[in-house]
């Protein structure tokens, strides 16, 4: 625990002495891009209304709505996932990658404190998103807070899990740029952000049931816009949860020997 | 960047090509030193032919050119293309992102009411056809922001001096560093959508003469928008902005994703004053909806004209930025 809060306070000192601003907005233009793109499609393209299989296949017409809690999720899963899983990437860049696997320190508390810090930056973020997306004047009527949180929270766990394999591969590949930006689109086309993966081939579908992103996003449909409970989304939120364990598991099985392979290609 | 070690005997097929072409583009004139002698015996070198003082000028300058344009292409190679990984991003991100686009707007084109407003919108493989247009073109056009975003690292690195005070002119190899960019990014992506347009067999072209003037369309403002972007960096060592106004925003006024009627007013006047929606423009009135030279002819005259202004504006720039490191130290050119 003094490890997480150290690094935490570490990551936080360093982030607010030079905040990459252009980053972050960078980041929040794609979530308040992708909402007003629909917008404009909605209103000024189809008239304010969507096809029946839209309809059928959601359970509801609010393609506004759906869009917005898509962006959030989105934002909120990537802005999280670039910065855990490029912790490790960014110490071997600053050279200081040698120095924390001596230090007596254990890896995981480390990997918690910096996600730790990254869900309270990203959470700021989102809700900078949210307050564009009611701006624009769209409303979640049925919403299950209780719920809800229980979905965000599920998704930080399976997010935090997939960046420990995403660090471990990024320190193995030496590169983060195109290993972050295919898992992001990957997730962005297949588990149901900004349309209902129902659209796509069978394949595919099975595809999206391994990121735990696609479970999550049913949940926090479920809670924000179609009011369901706790006890309705138990299954899917046990999916989530199971899987990030699954990929914690193997993260913390693959990451010795990924920090080995890093350090004896550098010297 | 790139660590790994090259083997200078076995060069790539791409290299093998560009190292000759190089060489050869500024051939050594008869009876200066190193000229290599040819079989026979030796003549006296034969006078050429008087050229006149203009023609001849032009000559060396576009030799040179070409020569700056070549080296550029080599450079560019042997410092973005080290990893086939690469090769795939280029083509896996802009399909994966085309397919997330495509499903995206499905909901509203299938909606009852959007074929009214756009008819285009009621057959699948249009839209389809609508976006994947709207993809090449942003390749091309986001290569160039990516270029430029790998240019400002000759200016952090202090290289961008040393290539200043090389003989190269400026504005050469500001256009050189966007096309060598270009031909790296966008070609895959060429090939695979040429390949798949045809394939569906959805594309209505008025004739085959068509298809020379779309690629032109869109690779004239292409690298008229990467020079100006590269000249900017004379400027800034901070790219980032470039990357952060030019990324998505871009596509969003540029009319990639939508037609350019949903947008509003404002929005329109920022997109006109881009060279990619002019190039869109063209690209779709060519592929998607048979339209002739002298239909299209309005549009490619205000893309001539932008293009045009783009390449004066990077001259200004160039001497702006230059005339200002001269005066604050932020560049060291002498």
């Amino acid at each position: 625990m003094p490890v997480a809060w150290a690094t935490l306070r570490r990551t936080w000192t360093m982030t607010s002495r030079a905040y990459p601003w252009s980053y972050a907005v960078g980041c929040l233009l794609t979530g308040v891009l992708t909402i007003g793109l629909s917008y404009l499609a909605l209103h000024a393209i189809g008239g304010g209304t969507v096809a029946a299989d839209f309809t059928a296949r959601t359970g509801g017409a609010d393609y506004l709505g759906y869009i917005a809690i898509g962006a959030g999720a989105f934002m909120f899963t990537v802005r999280l996932l670039l910065w855990s899983s490029k912790a490790l990437i960014t110490e071997q860049r600053q050279g200081t990658l040698g120095a924390l696997l001596v230090a007596p320190a254990g890896r995981l508390p480390y990997l918690l404190g910096f996600t730790g810090f990254a869900l309270a930056n990203t959470v700021v973020e989102v809700g900078l998103l949210g307050g564009f997306a009611a701006l624009l004047g769209i409303t979640l009527p049925a919403c299950q807070p209780l719920a809800a949180l229980a979905g965000v929270l599920a998704l930080a766990f399976a997010v935090f899990a997939v960046s420990v394999v995403l660090g471990a591969l990024m320190i193995v590949a030496g590169e983060a740029h195109i290993s972050q930006n295919t898992v992001f689109l990957a997730v962005s086309l297949l588990c149901g952000v900004t349309f209902p993966n129902s659209y796509l081939p069978a394949p595919a579908r099975w595809l999206a049931e391994t990121l735990p992103v696609t479970s999550a996003m049913d949940v926090l449909r479920g809670a924000l816009s179609h009011g369901a409970g706790l006890a309705d989304l138990a299954p899917r939120l046990l999916t989530c949860l199971a899987l990030g364990a699954g990929y914690l598991l193997l993260g913390l099985l693959v990451l010795p020997g990924a920090e080995r392979r890093a350090v004896e290609r550098s010297y | 960047m790139s660590g790994h070690s090259r083997d200078p005997g076995a060069l790539p097929s791409t290299e093998a090509l560009l190292l000759p072409l190089a060489d050869r583009l500024l051939p050594l004139r008869p009876g200066e030193p190193g000229r290599p002698g040819g079989p026979g015996p030796v003549r006296p070198p034969r006078r050429p032919r008087p050229l006149r003082p203009a023609a001849r000028r032009a000559r060396t300058e576009l030799r040179h050119a070409g020569k700056v344009f070549a080296a550029e292409a080599l450079k560019q190679h042997r410092t973005m293309f080290g990893q086939p990984l690469v090769v795939a991003s280029m083509l896996i991100w802009p399909l994966l992102q085309l397919a997330a686009t495509y499903y995206t707007l499905h909901p509203i084109a299938a909606g009852s009411a959007a074929a009214a407003r756009w008819p285009l919108a009621a057959d699948p493989a249009k839209l389809l056809g609508f976006l994947a247009t709207g993809a090449l073109a942003w390749a091309f056009f986001f290569s160039l922001v990516q270029s430029a975003w790998n240019f400002s690292y000759e200016r952090t690195t202090g290289t961008l001096e040393l290539l200043f005070l090389s003989p190269a002119g400026r504005v050469v190899l500001m256009l050189a560093n966007g096309a060598g960019a270009l031909l790296q990014n966008a070609w895959l992506l060429t090939c695979f959508l040429g390949a798949a347009a045809f394939g569906f067999g959805s594309l209505q072209v008025a004739g085959p003469w068509m298809y020379p003037v779309v690629l032109l369309a869109l690779l004239l403002p292409a690298m008229a928008w990467g020079a100006l972007l590269n000249s900017l960096m004379v400027f800034s060592r901070d790219s980032t902005f470039v990357y952060t106004v030019l990324d998505d925003p871009m596509w969003f006024v540029g009319g990639v994703r939508l037609p350019v009627f949903a947008l509003p007013g404002v929005l329109r006047v920022l997109g006109a004053a881009l060279p990619l929606t002019g190039s869109l423009a063209v690209v779709r009135g060519a592929l998607l909806e048979r339209q002739g030279l002298g239909e299209l002819a309005p549009a490619l005259a205000r893309l001539a004209v932008l293009c045009v202004l783009l390449l004066a504006g990077a001259v200004l720039a160039l001497r702006l930025g230059e005339a200002r490191a001269q005066r604050t130290g932020g560049l060291r050119l002498v």
